[in-house]
């Protein structure tokens, strides 16, 4: 059989989402802007923006110690892994797709939004540790969300790697209405809201430091710095709305062989239901008036039955 | 490659109906947290809308042509009656009852989740199996009356507690799907009406208390008057 090795395709998974990334933040950007009846920005207007900051000087806070500057490479460096052990471009698994399940690509994300959020508590700035309080503070009551998640992936497949998943929901249309898979679906696009700063609370493209959480850590940063933090939360979009897209909720679209044909439509077909996705999250966003900070928890509590809901039909039986 | 693993999937029929049932409950838990009358009635209607759909589906699948007049009739009154009865009982009143929680409303969830566990479980382990509707729907009806009864109990306002009570009929009746589907349809047809005659009564209890108090909070109930 001729085709691509799997290597070059795994590395192209992660050139996608690294590549694609901006674009679609960019898109969204400028369906907000036209929902607002502006004109709205070029959509690609983050690359031109990244170039720009990629030319200019890093500056660190006096007292920041190497952690400070090793943050946005190493988060960036996370989360390009994540594609890696995620279906993005085809629907069959790639060698370093074993290399760990969901659970393994949640603790990579959590753990570059971690040193993210400890190199700014370390600038001495009072809204960038702010800020990553309030991260951290809130990762903690979403966490049992995410993880419940995890536990009815493995529920339905006896297994968390994200490919069985999806060749579980291609597979009929019965796993497509059983309670438990739509359950999930809403408890994990609630946690992609939250975490991509859509809703309740955080303004995405906020300029008020107060209605800040994830936008509010990259404070001290400038430069070549601040354009990995802000591609890197960019990638960070992406890969979830990969994980909810390619995983969950439609698992169409994929490679299903490894001619070079099948994986050249596999990348416009995931970027064009990444854009879907985040026009219709862009809707949602601009229809819903933001909650005041500690009603977060009335939302995340909405996340939490959904989830939990899901566990206990499939404990049932009727899931 | 490896094949998708599905150690026991439920039909597209069966799986459609739990669905519809957990919509139901869904609904009952967003009645912890609505703000305003309107929306309150508004989520009321929506779920009985969903237990007339339930109807709808199982006489679709089981062909049980007299399920067909329940979905009709409940549609009828509970979804378009039941409401206009209400809001129109309570036109005086303002439309905020945001706040009327005895607990913040993630507490609230977490209360109702713990007690809809309790009641899906000890359904569950009844065995009882129904020919017409997956186990699960049974197991989430407790849920609603569970729910609907801490909904009454935790919000102090007359419009919740109304709506609550109201929506343990749409429990109920979903439990009544379950285990006779095929009850006759003029048991049936008595319980509507019944929650019709409530539905006035509380309705003017509503508007009564109302007028006396200029609000809808019950907590100007516990107080003596000479």
């Amino acid at each position: 059989m001729t085709g691509l090795p799997l290597p070059l395709i795994q590395g192209l998974q992660v050139i996608t989402v690294a590549a694609g990334a901006p674009g679609v933040s960019g898109f969204i950007a400028w369906v907000e802007a036209r929902l607002r009846g502006r004109r709205g920005p070029r959509i690609s207007q983050p690359y031109f923006d990244l170039a720009k900051l990629f030319r200019k000087e890093s500056l660190a806070p006096p007292a920041a110690s190497p952690l400070f500057r090793l943050a946005p490479v190493v988060s960036f460096a996370c989360y390009l892994t994540v594609p890696m052990l995620i279906p993005v471009l085809t629907s069959y698994p790639l060698p370093l797709g074993y290399m760990g399940d969901i659970l393994g690509g949640g603790l990579i994300l959590a753990f570059a939004s971690f040193l993210v959020a400890a190199a700014a508590a370390e600038t001495g700035d009072a809204y960038a540790q702010l800020a990553s309080s309030r991260a951290k503070t809130f990762a903690a009551i979403t966490e049992p969300v995410m993880l419940l998640v995890f536990f009815t992936v493995a529920l339905i497949t006896t297994t968390d790697l994200p490919y069985v998943l999806g060749a579980t929901v291609r597979s009929g249309p019965d796993q497509i209405v059983r309670p438990a898979h739509l359950l999930v679906s809403a408890a994990l696009f609630m946690v992609i809201l939250y975490e991509t700063g859509r809703i309740p609370v955080e303004t995405h493209t906020g300029t008020t430091e107060f209605g800040m959480i994830e936008s509010g850590r990259p404070f001290e940063y400038s430069g070549p710095d601040l354009a990995l933090l802000h591609w890197g939360s960019a990638a960070k979009q992406l890969v979830l709305y990969v994980i909810f897209l390619n995983v969950f909720v439609a698992p169409w679209g994929l490679a299903s062989s490894r001619s070079a044909i099948a994986v050249a439509l596999a990348i416009p077909a995931i970027l064009v239901k990444a854009v879907l996705l985040g026009c219709a999250i862009a809707v949602l966003d601009n229809s819903y008036a933001k909650l005041r900070l500690f009603k977060i928890t009335e939302f995340v509590s909405a996340a939490l039955l959904l989830a939990v809901l899901a566990v206990f039909t499939l404990y049932l039986g009727g899931g | 490659m490896f094949l998708a693993y599905n150690p026991s999937v439920p039909s597209v029929f069966s799986g459609t109906a739990s669905t519809i049932a957990l919509i139901v409950l869904l609904l009952e838990f967003g009645m912890l947290r609505q703000a305003l009358l309107r929306g309150q009635v508004r989520l009321y209607a929506g779920q009985s809308l969903a237990v007339s759909a339930l109807a709808a589906v199982v006489a679709f699948g089981h062909n049980v042509p007299e399920l067909y007049a329940l979905a009709v009739l409940s549609l009828l009154l509970k979804v378009i009656a039941v409401p206009l009865l209400v809001v129109g009982l309570l036109r005086e009143a303002p439309d905020e009852i945001a706040g009327s929680g005895a607990v913040s409303v993630a507490n609230a969830v977490l209360i109702s989740i713990a007690v809809a566990a309790f009641g899906f479980f000890a359904v569950g382990v009844l065995g009882i199996s129904s020919d017409v509707l997956p186990t699960v729907a049974l197991s989430l009806a407790m849920a609603v009356v569970l729910v609907a009864f801490i909904l009454m109990i935790l919000r102090r306002d007359v419009v919740s507690q109304a709506i609550g009570f109201f929506s343990l009929e749409n429990g109920a009746s979903l439990a009544s799907l379950v285990v006779a589907a095929g009850m006759p349809l003029i048991l049936e047809v008595a319980f509507l009406f019944d929650l019709l005659v409530a539905v006035v009564v509380f309705g003017l209890l509503a508007r009564t208390h109302h007028r006396r108090a200029q609000s809808l909070s019950t907590e100007t109930l516990d107080r003596l008057r000479g």
